[in-house]
Formats: structure tokens, sequence, C-alpha cells
């Protein structure tokens, strides 16, 4: 599915250099579940960043689907981004002027679909997220959990191969952040790969493998990510 | 895909709607204002526009370069010029004489009597050359025979009811019968030559005392010429020189410096500042349509800016919708097209809006110009296509910034909530924006002080005659026993102090011709005439430096004396005028000669636009063409005219009395100054409104935004009071910065314009001041509330609140 080999991401400014990841070389195949854990400012969004192409490494390689894309512009990564990965944010992001229907259906917009296959799909992946009856809501009329089933239908809409999650349960309660949980598990069932940023190890539990990031460095790779030690973060 | 971005529009306008509305309010005053300039400028460039000849049509026009006047322009030439023209010059194709029939006073059918002022004596070719649209008579003929007329439709109703019956019927010129020979379309109000009855200017040359103008010597009436397709101006131009060689210089007495030139027609109407003796009927100013396009264009930019500024500020609060488009696949031209798209739908509806504002304030500004301009979307095709444009350009303008610095915006920088603020650029760019709209501001306001001083000026300024308490009455017959009795006959009313037979109120004939010195070189003069009688001066206030006035009656003073203003004085550098001679023509001495025996200090007979010329008077009761009256303040006004009526109508049965205040004639002088300058004033009021607007909007949104900071200083210790002025502080000083840079280059301007004034004031340090003091004053006001607003309110929920 994708690899990265000596991945690095450098960010300057006048005075102050900031190594935010460095030399990540790391492989994740497809139908994986993999989290991304550490603390504060190791790196890990970067990573999750350059992974969903939204932005390019400083240095090293990232093949994706099989193709070198660390050299890509913004407009290249933009179009194999909206046909191949689904985003999931801690702060939902959704658009607060589109009402629940609107926003799921807004990547298959993008994709330049026609009308009734966005409607077939928007209220297929609403059922799956079972927020349907909620279609006609705006998003400041829901509970956060509401918002983020949304977001992730919104991520599932254009049947993407990569889900990528950034700490997806950080913005709500314990119940809330199950259910997302358990739907996130679901969809990896059926064959999606999802890489996960968290900083929960009850949310880690639900991958297969847990990659450790420490100052922009993998520190541990993990298979099984109930070998980890409890109380090593 | 539209249908997303005009939800996403709406809905996000909706959930802000205060800001909607200030872009709403803001565009659509800022797009209004620009309609009813345009409608004005269009109203000034669409003069002669009727003429389907008009770009073959040429005025002539003369320079003469006299002793006593310098060089000037004159719009009015002699009466066998036209002939001369057409058969001197095989480009001229056609050529037709204009002149007012000043001789008539009053126009009668019946019962029904009216003074004209739209009367011309004209060449038959006018028909032609004019474009005449007969709707009863026959063109080929209806200026053939002498003592014809024809009327416009108008004037045809106004006299005979119906303009059917007026073919054929007789009018009473004063005292001599025309028949009516055809009856013309009413000339649109867009025309520089605006005539309601036509005469073959035949039956004025051959009226008694009109030999002049068979000759060379005497300026009178206008020349209009029509040139071939295949001839230029220049060319006749050319011919110039040899032609005034063979009619005119080769003239006794006649000019000794003229050159003439022909004036497209395109350009009598707004390019004529220059030209004295203007025989026209409305005349404009290209500078002052400049002066209004500008004015319209920077507040549309104001206007945009403020549309610009906020949607700036309210990028933060759109730049996480942006971020999240990007990371679904949005590319940069979508998310252009989305914002380009939003500022379009609030552009139309700012249109819209600004139309309905135009409907309501078109019938005010129409009573104020004289004018009737209406929004035609029919038959003004340019209007439509003008508001389409503005429509575009505005939706690019406004839209541009956003969508450009938008679609910018790196996704994971918004979507981590870093939000847009790219360091300080933004920032700049908005706060330069505001200094920009500042120094329109200021700009304007310093010309509205300026102005409104040299306004007030000119209205104060001494002109050395006094004109309230005063009234003109005109008359059109002469003879000198009738004004004996009528000054006689109005001295009866106990409020009516003088009475005085004159030229005009202002003591001046309106005419200039040369005066002859009588010395050895018999030194040539160009004066103003001026006929007056012995109460003139003493009427109007106006003072003797030396010498004395006319004496009585028995004096013979009459057609023999002569009073001079100073100016005559200086520009033949005399020391001493009193004795000396002029050698008149029409003088009653049977030497030919008239003694100065007067000096009158130097008053201002036009407007302070003109320096004052030598002007000559004559006591010539003859060319005397109605009366001063001058009345106690005390007296009732009403009262005093119905008395000069009834004994008006005694003396003069028949004639229609017209009493004029003497104080219009002033605001006469100055009514296009005074329009022009309350217009002035409602757009900077616009432009000042608008920028303020923006500036309420912008400093609420940055305010907002800055809740935390302003929390975090609270949690600190600052006070309100402490807060408050942090938060003003800065605005303020963008303002005072935009003075800095306005005030010069408004100095300067400024300068430039009250130059054109023969006297002006000088712009002092409180003209300077005193804009952006007021500037700084309303921008304070704009801001303090609402920071202080922020300033009070509880630190805890502002910290909460990012």
């Amino acid at each position: 599915m994708l690899k990265t080999v000596n991945l690095s991401k450098i960010f300057r400014t006048d005075e102050v250099e900031t190594t935010a990841l460095n030399k990540v070389s790391f492989e994740i195949n497809k139908g994986e579940f993999v989290a991304i854990m550490g603390p504060s400012g190791c790196g890990k969004s970067t990573l999750l960043n350059i992974l969903g192409l939204l932005d390019n490494p400083t240095e090293g390689e990232y093949y994706f689907l099989g193709r070198e894309v660390s050299g890509f512009t913004e407009k290249q990564r933009a179009n194999t981004r909206k046909q191949n990965i689904g985003f999931v944010f801690q702060n939902f992001n959704l658009i607060d002027e589109l009402n629940v229907y609107e926003n799921v259906e807004l990547p298959l917009i993008y994709l330049g679909l026609s009308s009734s296959e966005r409607k077939r799909r928007v209220e297929s992946a609403l059922e799956q997220m079972q927020i349907m009856h909620r279609r006609k809501h705006f998003p400041l009329q829901l509970s956060g959990g509401q918002q983020q089933r949304v977001a992730v239908a919104r991520a599932v809409v254009a049947n993407p191969h990569l889900i990528l999650a950034d700490e997806p349960t950080g913005n709500l309660d314990s119940a809330h952040g199950e259910e997302v949980m358990n739907l996130l598990a679901s969809l990896n069932q059926n064959g999606t790969t999802i890489i996960m940023v968290t900083h929960s190890q009850r949310d880690a539990e639900y991958a297969q493998r847990i990659i450790r990031l420490f100052d922009g460095q993998v520190i541990n790779e993990n298979i099984k990510a109930g070998k980890v030690e409890p109380g090593t973060l | 895909m539209f249908a997303n971005y005009l939800k996403t529009a709406l809905r996000s306008l909706m959930r802000q709607k205060n800001y909607a509305l200030i872009n709403l309010a803001g565009l659509s005053f800022g797009i209004a204002a620009f309609i009813l300039i345009m409608l004005y400028v269009q109203h000034e460039l669409k003069f002669d526009d009727h003429l389907s000849k008009r770009d073959r049509i040429f005025r002539v026009v003369e320079i003469q370069n006299e002793p006593g006047v310098g060089e000037q322009h004159v719009a009015i030439t002699m009466g066998p010029l036209a002939q001369a023209m057409l058969s001197d010059f095989p480009q001229v194709k056609n050529a037709v004489r204009l002149m007012s029939a000043f001789n008539v006073t009053a126009v009668s059918y019946g019962e029904k009597s009216f003074r004209e002022d739209h009367l011309y004596y004209a060449d038959p070719s006018v028909i032609d050359m004019f474009d005449i649209t007969f709707i009863y008579g026959d063109p080929a003929t209806a200026l053939k025979e002498p003592r014809s007329v024809i009327l416009s439709e108008k004037t045809a109703v106004k006299y005979f009811g119906d303009a059917t019956k007026a073919t054929g019927s007789n009018l009473l010129f004063d005292k001599t019968s025309f028949t009516v020979t055809g009856v013309m379309e009413d000339q649109p109000e867009t025309t520089h030559f605006f005539f309601d009855m036509l005469m073959p200017i035949a039956t004025a040359e051959a009226l008694p005392g009109f030999e002049w103008m068979k000759g060379w010597g005497s300026n009178s009436l206008v020349t209009y010429v029509e040139l071939d397709r295949t001839s230029s101006a220049e060319e006749v131009n050319r011919g110039f020189d040899d032609f005034l060689k063979r009619h005119v210089f080769s003239q006794p007495d006649g000019w000794q410096y003229l050159e003439m030139y022909l004036q497209p027609l395109n350009e009598v109407y707004l390019k004529s500042g220059h030209i004295k003796f203007q025989n026209v009927s409305a005349m404009g100013d290209a500078s002052m349509v400049n002066v209004f396009i500008v004015i319209s264009v920077l507040i549309l930019l104001i206007a945009c800016v403020n549309f610009i500024n906020i949607s700036i500020a309210r990028s933060v609060k759109r730049s996480r919708e942006v971020g999240m488009r990007k990371v679904l696949g949005a590319g940069r031209g979508s998310l252009i097209v989305q914002f380009i798209s939003e500022s379009a739908i609030i552009t139309l509806a700012s249109v819209l809006i600004a139309i309905g504002i135009v409907e309501l304030a078109l019938p005010e500004l129409n009573k104020m110009l004289g004018t009737s301009f209406s929004i035609n979307f029919v038959s003004n095709p340019l209007f439509n296509v003008g508001l389409l444009f503005l429509f575009i350009l505005i939706s690019l303008v406004s839209g541009s910034y956003p969508a450009f610095y938008l679609s910018r915006l790196h996704p994971i920088a918004v979507l981590r909530g870093i939000s847009g603020r790219s360091g300080t650029g933004k920032g700049l760019l908005s706060k330069f924006l505001v200094v920009f709209q500042f120094i329109i501001s200021v700009g304007l306001l310093l010309a509205v002080f300026v102005i409104h001083d040299q306004v007030n000026f000119i209205r104060n300024k001494d002109l050395g005659i006094q004109y309230v308490n005063r009234l003109y009455v005109g008359f059109g017959e002469s003879g000198y026993e009738k004004i004996r009795v009528i000054k006689q006959e109005l001295m009866q009313h106990p409020a009516i102090q003088q009475v005085s037979g004159c030229s005009y109120v202002n003591g001046v004939a309106g005419s200039q011709g040369p005066v002859f010195v009588d010395d050895s070189a018999n030194t040539k003069l160009y004066v103003r005439y001026g006929f007056v009688d012995d109460d003139f001066f003493s009427t109007m206030d106006v003072q003797f430096t030396d010498g004395r006035n006319f004496n009585g009656l028995q004096s013979g003073d009459i057609n023999r004396a002569v009073i001079v203003n100073q100016a005559t004085v200086n520009a033949l550098g005399w020391d001493n005028a009193l004795g000396r001679k002029f050698v008149f023509p029409q003088s009653a001495d049977s030497s030919g000669k008239a003694e100065i025996i007067g000096v009158v200090k130097d008053y201002h007979y036009y407007s302070l636009r003109s320096p004052i010329e030598p002007a000559v008077w004559i006591w010539q009761p003859e060319r005397f063409k109605g009366v001063v009256i001058k009345y106690a303040g005390s007296g009732k006004k009403d009262e005093i005219r119905s008395f000069i009526e009834s004994r008006w109508a005694s003396v003069y049965p028949g004639l229609p009395v017209q009493i004029m205040e003497a104080p219009n004639y002033l605001t006469q002088n100055y009514k296009g100054d005074q329009t022009t300058f309350t217009l002035f004033i409602y757009f900077t009021m616009v432009s000042l409104l608008l920028s303020c607007l923006g500036l309420f909007g912008l400093t609420s949104l940055l305010i907002e935004q800055r809740t935390r900071v302003i929390g975090i200083r609270k949690v600190m210790g600052g006070t309100v009071s402490q807060i408050t002025v942090h938060l003003v502080k800065d605005y303020l000083l963008l303002v005072f910065i935009a003075g800095i840079i306005a005030l010069p280059a408004g100095y300067i301007l400024l300068q430039k314009q009250l130059d054109e004034f023969a006297y002006h004031i000088t712009i002092n340090v409180i003209h300077l001041i005193v804009p952006v003091v007021l500037a700084l004053l309303i921008a304070f006001l704009t801001i303090v509330f609402k920071a202080y607003k922020a300033a009070n309110a509880n630190p805890v929920i502002a910290l909460k609140y990012e």
C-alpha cells in the first residue's frame, strides 16, 4: 500500500530549524490498521500529513500505491488524494454552512460524479454510519459523536483505499469514542487500510500494529498493540 | 457544483448577518453613488449627440488680442463671415448664422404675451444643419419669407393651445406681426444651443439700426459651418490667414490682430470654458466631469475595499472550510470560482439595491440639477452594458483577493488551527487598504472645507457694488420719456428709495468694443460698455475715486460725458484721467468727442472667476434695457412688487413685467459652482460613511478575533480603559498616516483649482488640520464602542472562546 524510505521533514523559519521527522522508514500493507503513537510534538501529525499527501517531505522517498509521490505537485497530490484517501480529524472539520448530507456529498462533487450517483453513495454512507435520520441537520446541531460519524461517512463515501484518522476520538467522551473506533474497525474488516494517530492506548488497541515516534524517529514498531508495555508512553 | 457554492455562500452570509449587512450596505451605496454620478456624466457627454452631422459641424472662434483685455477667445463673429466662408472655402458645404433676437421684448397672441428666452434669427440652412424636424409646414420654404417664424411644438401649444392651429397664424413680436410657417419638434434638453423660435436672419439684417450686421467690424452672431466629408478642420484653419487678410485686415479702422479657428461641435459644450461671448443656452465643464468620474471611481473603490477587508478579516473563520475543501480534493481553481461566485452574489444583490436607492434619490437630484435623469433600461442600452460591466468588475475586484488568498492557504496549517495568519502580510494589506480609504476621505474632506470657504468668500466678498435690496426690471421699449415717467411713478412708493435706468443690473451691457483716446496716436483700448443714468452709481453704492457723477438732465452730460473704472485708467497708464477725451462715433458732441468726468472704484460686474476689465460708462438713454430699484430693507417685498407691477402696466401697457431680485444675478453667476459643490458634499459624505462602515466592520471582526489576547491582558491586570486605548490606538494611527499622505496631495490639487478664480482664498493651517481631526474623531467614535465592549467582557469567556 505505502512505503517510506528515510523520510525527513524539516521546518525552517528565519531563525529556527526544526526537524519534525528524521529518516523515517516503514511499510504499511493493504488492509492493515496501524496506529501511530508518541508524545506531543514527536512528529505524528507531520507524518500523517505527508502520508495523506497534504504535504511533501523535505527528504526521502514515499511510495503510495507503488508510485513515488514525494515530488508530486500540489495538483497531482490533490488528484491522488481525492481518489484514494479519506480523512477523519480530531475536531471533525465539517463545514458549518453545509448540512450533513451536503458535507458527505462534497468529496463526490470534487470527484465529478453525477448527482444521482452522489445521492446513492451519500445515502449508503449515511446508512452505514447510522446518521441518515440527521441528514438535514447542520453540524452545529449535532453532538460531537454524531459529528464525527458524519466525518467518517464523508471519509468513506468515495470508497478510498486508505483512511487517515488524526486523533479521531480526541474530542469525544469515551462512549462516543468507542462508537467511532468500532466504525473504523468495521471499515478495516471490510478491507480499508487505516492509519490512525492517537494518544489513547485504548484506541490503539484496535490497531494491528503500532508505530511509535519520538523526536521524529521511529523507536518501536510492534505488530500487536497489546504487546506494548503500558506506562512506556 | 455551483449550487453548492451558492448554498455555502448564502448560509455563510446568514450566519454572519452583521457583516453581510455591512458588505451589502457598503456596496449598495457605493454602486448607487456611482450610478448617480454616471447618469450625470452620461448626460454631460450626450450633449449635441442628436445631431447627425455633429462630426462635420464646427463653430468659428476668434482669437482677439486687443489692448485693454489681452488675448481672448470669442465665439461671436461678423455678419458676412458665413457667406464669405461658403464662397472662399471649397471645404465648407453649409454655413449658418444664429443670433439671439435680443431686440424682441415680448411675443404675443391675442391676450397671451410672453418674454421668450430662446428666440433666434437664423439662416434657412439651419434646418438642414441642425436636423430640424417639421411637424407642420414646409422646411423648404419656412424661413424664406421675411417676418416668418417657426415654433417648437411646446411653444406652439403655449400660444395656440393646439399645435395644429399654429401654421398660418400671426404672432406679434413687440409691434411687428410674424407669420408662423412651421412647427418643429422640441429640441432635446441636451443641446448647447436651445431654440424655441426661429426667424430668418435676413429679417434682422433689414432692420433699421442693424447695419453693422453687414460689416466686418462687429461681432454679434454665432457662425457654424459644415465641412464636406473629405475635408478636415485643419485645412480650413490654414486658410484663415489669407481669408482674414482679404476680408478683415483690408478694412479701414478694422481689426489689427485677429485669428480664427474651427471648434468641433463635439467640444462646444464641454470644452469652451476659455471662450468669451458664448451665445449658448448651456455650458458644461470637462474638468468637472473628470472630477466626478474620479470621485465615483474612488467611492466604488472604497466600497470594494470594505468588501475585501471584511473578507480578509473573516477569512480566519472561512479558512477551516477552505482547508477541508482542499483536503477533499478541491483545486485552487474551484476555490477561486467559489469565492468569486460569492462576491458575485453579494454584488448582484447590491446592484439591485443600488438601483432602488438611485430611484429614490433621482427626484431630489433632478430638482437640484434641473435635469430629468432616469433609469431607463429600454432606451439607454449603454446603461445596461455599463451595469453589467460594473457587476462583473466589482465581483472580480472584491472577490479576487479573498479568492486568491484563501485558495492559497495550506490545508494543514488551516486544519491544525494555526489558521490563515500567515505572518504579518495579511495584516499589512488590511492596514494599507484602510489607509487608502482614509486618504480618499481626508482628501475629500479637505476639498469640502476649502471649497466651502471659497464659496463663502465669493458670496461675502465686497464686490464694490451692492445688490441686496435691489430689484431689476427689464423693458424692451426705449424712449427716455417713458423711463423718466416710470422712475417718477416708482418713486411714489415710500419704501422705494432710488430708481435708475441702465443697460443691465450690473451696469454693463454685455458688449465689448474699442474706444479711441483723443491723443496723437489715437490709442485704442478694448472696454466693456455700460449705459447708465445719473442715478446708477449711487443706487448701487458704487464708489467714485476721482471726479464726479453725471449731473442732471440739463447739464449736457448725456452722450457727452464718460465715466471710467480704475482698470481703464491703469490700462492706459494715466496718472490723471479727468478731462481726457475719447473719440466716440455716437457722441452728441459735434467733434465726436466725449470727456472723462469721473473714475469709479473697480467693481466686479461679472463673476469673481474673471478679473475686472476696463469699462466705460456713458449716459445713453436709448441703450437702456431696464431699471434698478433700491428699496428699504424694512419694506414689504410683496407689496413693493405688486406696486411695481401696477405702475408698470400703466406706463408700458401690454408688456409683461419681469422683476428680478438683484442678488439672484450673482447666484446665477455661481449657480454651476454651487450645484457642483452641493453634489461634492453629498458624495464626500458617502465616501466618509463608507470608509467608516468598512472600518467598523473590520475592527469589529479583528477585535472579535483578539478576544483571547484581550482576556490574557485582563487576567494580567489590564484595566478596561488601558485595553480600550490599546485596541483603538492602532487604527487611529492608520487614519493619521492617511491624513499625512492626503494633505499635501489635496493641497496641490486644490490650489490648482483655486487658481482658476481670479480672486480666491489661501489654504491655511486650519483647513489642513480640521479634516484630519474630524476623520480621527469619526474613526474613534466608530471603533471605541466595540473596543470598550470587548475590553469589558469577562476574560474567562474570552479565554475559552478560542
